[in-house]
């Protein structure tokens, strides 16, 4: 009998420190009052960490896009910011769910558990220069659902509970696609 | 077994994420196999480099974009925080505060319908007054903690002019919702505490903006 999905819980990004510094709590005060280029310093000090973030979830070609949506959804929901954890631990959290949410409204999700079979585990050591990509690369040709797994655990640290709450997944399904994508990276490891 | 039968609880291992039993049987598993301890060499390496990925700035500059969308293309007015504006605020406040002070001397002698008919025509009137109003005691709130947790930024005699014209507004705040809560229909005090708040705002904003510059 299969298990229901686990009902879907807001991801809690590990936090590096618990307040923003003063001049980025202020450029957050000025944002929520409506300061467009108080938000504009904050687009700018966390667009790299967003567009990383949307690049490895959905692709290249979709993260200016989703980059965009995710600051102007956080510019509609500043006010819901209470200054709890830092300004960009929200935002990462909000850009985590809206990448996520847009991939299962288009469908992707159906797609997005590999089997075993398009998995390549048969390398035991690293493959010759021609076949090799760079490590980003690699991460991008993923399957759709081992790739969000191991972006939001090994690149961003999330918890597995976490991970699969967002996902709808198992607990033991997240930790296996992980393990079947560091399986599948340790091919095109940087030298 | 293969060694891919062993890359679940390798990687589980590289997690710390076994129970003892389980933890012990891999570390015997490692200590008998030199391919098993390549692998999870491997495994550990995938797991760093994901640490070490970089974030870059997308090729295109999306801002313009975001603005466009969000309605701000335009750059609001530069701050204007200085000794001189800030005095200049302050003295306005007090101009303010003293027509309050009269209206409430005047209230007292003067029957209230008297007083509402020599009072100028209303600029706004609102339900509830604006220092009641959430979205507005947010904002201020949170210009607030952001002057406080910056404010050792700012020049000590910014500072001091700062202090002085707040208290003077929060002083011309109290006098006018004390004024109110006796005339609640009073057009001209219900203004007046439209404007002396949209001054905290403008005077928060400004020092926010300072320190986010500093």
């Amino acid at each position: 009998m299969m298990t229901p999905p686990a009902p879907r819980t807001p991801l809690q990004p590990p936090t590096r420190s618990d307040a923003d510094p003063p001049a980025d709590a202020a450029d957050v005060a000025l944002a929520a009052s409506g300061d467009g280029q108080a938000f504009e310093r904050l687009y700018r000090a966390n667009a790299a960490r967003i567009h990383g973030l949307a690049r490895r979830l959905a692709g290249p070609d979709r993260a200016d896009e989703l980059t965009q949506d995710v600051f102007i959804r956080a510019w509609r929901k500043l006010h819901t910011f209470r200054g709890e954890a830092k300004f960009s631990t929200w935002l990462h959290r909000l850009a985590v769910h809206h990448i996520l949410g847009r991939r299962r409204a288009e469908g992707i999700a159906r797609q997005r558990m590999a089997d075993d079979t398009a998995l390549d585990l048969a390398p035991a050591r690293r493959a010759g220069m021609e076949l090799r990509l760079d490590f980003e690369t690699a991460i991008a040709r993923l399957p759709d659902g081992m790739r969000q797994v191991f972006v939001l655990h090994d690149v961003e640290g999330y918890r597995h509970e976490e991970i699969a709450a967002s996902l709808g997944i198992a607990v033991g399904t997240s930790k296996s696609q992980l393990s079947r994508a560091r399986m599948a990276l340790r091919r095109h490891l940087d030298a | 077994m293969h060694e891919h039968e062993w890359a679940d609880r390798l990687s589980s291992y590289l997690d710390d994420d076994l129970d003892p039993a389980a933890r012990a049987e891999v570390e015997a598993a490692l200590a008998a196999s030199p391919a098993l301890r390549d692998l999870l060499d491997e495994l550990r390496a995938v797991q760093q480099q994901a640490r070490r990925l970089a974030d870059r700035e997308p090729a295109a500059d999306l801002w313009p974009g975001i603005a466009r969308a969000i309605g701000v293309a335009s750059p609001r007015r530069p701050a204007r925080l200085h000794g001189a504006w800030l005095a200049a605020a302050g003295l306005a406040l007090v101009a303010g505060s003293a027509a309050v002070t009269w209206v409430v001397a005047t209230r007292a002698a003067t029957p209230p319908a008297a007083v509402a008919a020599a009072a100028p025509a209303p600029a706004t009137v609102a339900a509830l007054p604006v220092t009641r109003r959430p979205e507005a005691t947010r904002s201020v709130a949170a210009l607030e903690a952001a002057l406080a947790a910056g404010r050792a930024r700012l020049d000590s005699g910014t500072v001091a002019v700062l202090e002085r014209n707040l208290a003077i507004i929060d002083s011309a705040l109290a006098d006018a919702e004390r004024a109110l809560a006796a005339d609640p229909s009073n057009a001209y005090l219900n203004s007046h505490l439209a404007a002396t708040y949209r001054r905290k705002l403008a005077l928060l904003r400004d020092a926010a903006a300072l320190i986010a510059r500093s």
